[in-house]
């Protein structure tokens, strides 16, 4: 299977990146891990130009902890993310998700800054983002933008990134309090293929362990971009922990009745909306039996 | 579209080659390396045939262009073992983990990739690393039993040297 020709270049930094990119035009693409980008090349769903490959940079692969931040390199790769003691610590949900990504042939060399910048609705690192209220830091020729992850995705492959823009790093706050998150995914095969639809549910207690004080649902793949379930994550806020298990159904029947699936090559939209429900109610489950847990050791 | 060019330390063989940037690491290492233990399957980053290891990780080097990894270290098939079979190839052997033999290049790498991160796997562990390496004639049953024999031995052996 023969990939088009095209120019490339490899960028010696990010400043040099974001200028070759700038000359290049609107047809060059920048490429990062290529798991999906020189698959569709492969494919010819994107015939680019030219590539701006970031291999040679090196100083975006890290993951670090800065007073309440932790910052995540764009060019981290899913394999190290997956098990990487700071995420591991504050923020498994995230290890859960990029650990569910592809295969491990992929997740060697595939990026979470590339997950995100392809922006699939069935990207498996975005739910878990959304949970946490990440936010994405976007170089530009004139400086860096913060921009909250809610507000980054526009469609299906469509994110507010300027062609000439590059995804530089992800910011998560840390959590402060007892908190627990669980990603779910429902897949036909078990390894190696995309998400029929994903659920991430993080939640976060008082310092006691009694009251459940924030919840974060989101769910991927079952809406143009994967969204945030506010009414379904409003059932459960500020009940005692044993209450919040009472109150699973309704949260999960107002997940489902928000997602918004189509029918397609994968599943019915029915069934999508079916596993959303049961998913959310197992990730409750876990998280407020890991939260109540906390509280036991306390 | 110009040739550009490249460093590859392929085997622990140092190799400085021109290159077009729409070839992918395969057609590299098999037209111009002629290393064809690399096999291309479906060519699409779905079945693992084409796995190698890229600074001792497993990849699909259908997806990878050559160009991207420029000063990386590669081991194939070639590269495992020397003048005597490695011995997760012959633990493939003795198990029966071989039909056709087409994943088979690949199923190693991998193998080999789990069993340098963890010496003893379980059942489970070599089932998760495997996940994308696809056997259509085996049923994958020979192959987890040859790697987690393999992973026994060292555990053997390990303990013999203390």
């Amino acid at each position: 299977m023969r990939i088009r020709p095209f120019d490339f270049k490899a960028a010696t930094s990010l400043a040099d990146a974001l200028n070759q990119l700038d000359q290049a035009g609107s047809n060059a693409r920048v490429l990062a891990g290529g798991t999906d980008l020189v698959l569709n090349m492969k494919k010819k769903n994107i015939l680019p130009s030219m590539l701006i490959s970031l291999h040679p940079i090196k100083n975006l692969e890290y993951v670090e902890e800065k007073n309440e931040m932790i910052h995540i390199g764009a060019l981290a790769k899913h394999a190290d993310l997956a098990i990487h003691p700071i995420l591991e610590k504050y923020v498994s949900i995230l290890c859960q998700a990029v650990g569910l990504i592809g295969s491990w042939q992929v997740r060697n060399i595939g990026t979470i800054g590339g997950n995100l910048c392809n922006a699939s609705p069935a990207a498996d690192a975005v739910p878990p983002l959304l949970a946490l209220d990440a936010a994405v830091v976007i170089a530009t020729l004139h400086g860096e933008k913060t921009v909250p992850i809610n507000s980054f995705f526009c469609g299906p492959g469509q994110t507010v990134m300027k062609p000439n823009e590059i995804l530089k790093e992800i910011l998560i706050k840390k959590p402060l309090k007892p908190s627990a998150g669980c990603y779910l995914k429902l897949r036909r095969r078990k390894a190696v293929d995309i998400s029929l639809a994903g659920v991430a549910f993080q939640a976060e207690s008082d310092p006691s362990g009694q009251r459940i004080e924030q919840v974060k649902i989101a769910l991927g793949g079952v809406a143009p971009t994967a969204i945030r379930v506010p009414d379904a994550e409003n059932c459960l806020v500020g009940l005692s922990i044993d209450d919040a298990f009472q109150k699973i159904p309704m949260c999960a029947d107002k997940a489902a009745n928000a997602a918004k699936p189509i029918d397609d090559v994968r599943a019915t939209a029915d069934y999508k909306r079916t596993i959303v429900n049961v998913f959310v109610q197992r990730c409750a489950q876990h998280v407020l039996t890991t939260l109540k847990n906390y509280r036991g050791q306390s | 579209m110009n040739q550009l060019p490249i460093h590859l330390v392929v085997n622990k063989e140092d190799y400085h080659l021109f290159v077009k940037p729409n070839r992918v690491l395969l057609d590299v290492l098999r037209e111009d390396l002629e290393l064809t233990g690399t096999k291309e399957g479906c060519g699409l980053g779905k079945c693992g045939a084409c796995t190698v290891l890229l600074n001792g990780r497993p990849v699909h080097a259908c997806l990878t262009l050559a160009l991207q990894v420029d000063g990386c270290e590669i081991t194939t098939i070639e590269g495992i073992g020397g003048e005597k079979m490695h011995p997760l190839q012959e633990a493939f052997v003795d198990k029966g983990a071989i039909q056709c033999g087409f994943c088979t290049p690949g199923m190693i790498n991998t193998a080999k990739a789990l069993l340098d991160e963890n010496a003893n796997p379980s059942e489970e562990e070599i089932k998760q690393a495997i996940a994308g390496n696809l056997c259509r004639c085996t049923g994958y049953n020979k192959i987890v039993d040859a790697i987690h024999s393999c992973g026994c031995q060292s555990k053997k052996k390990k303990g013999g040297i203390k």
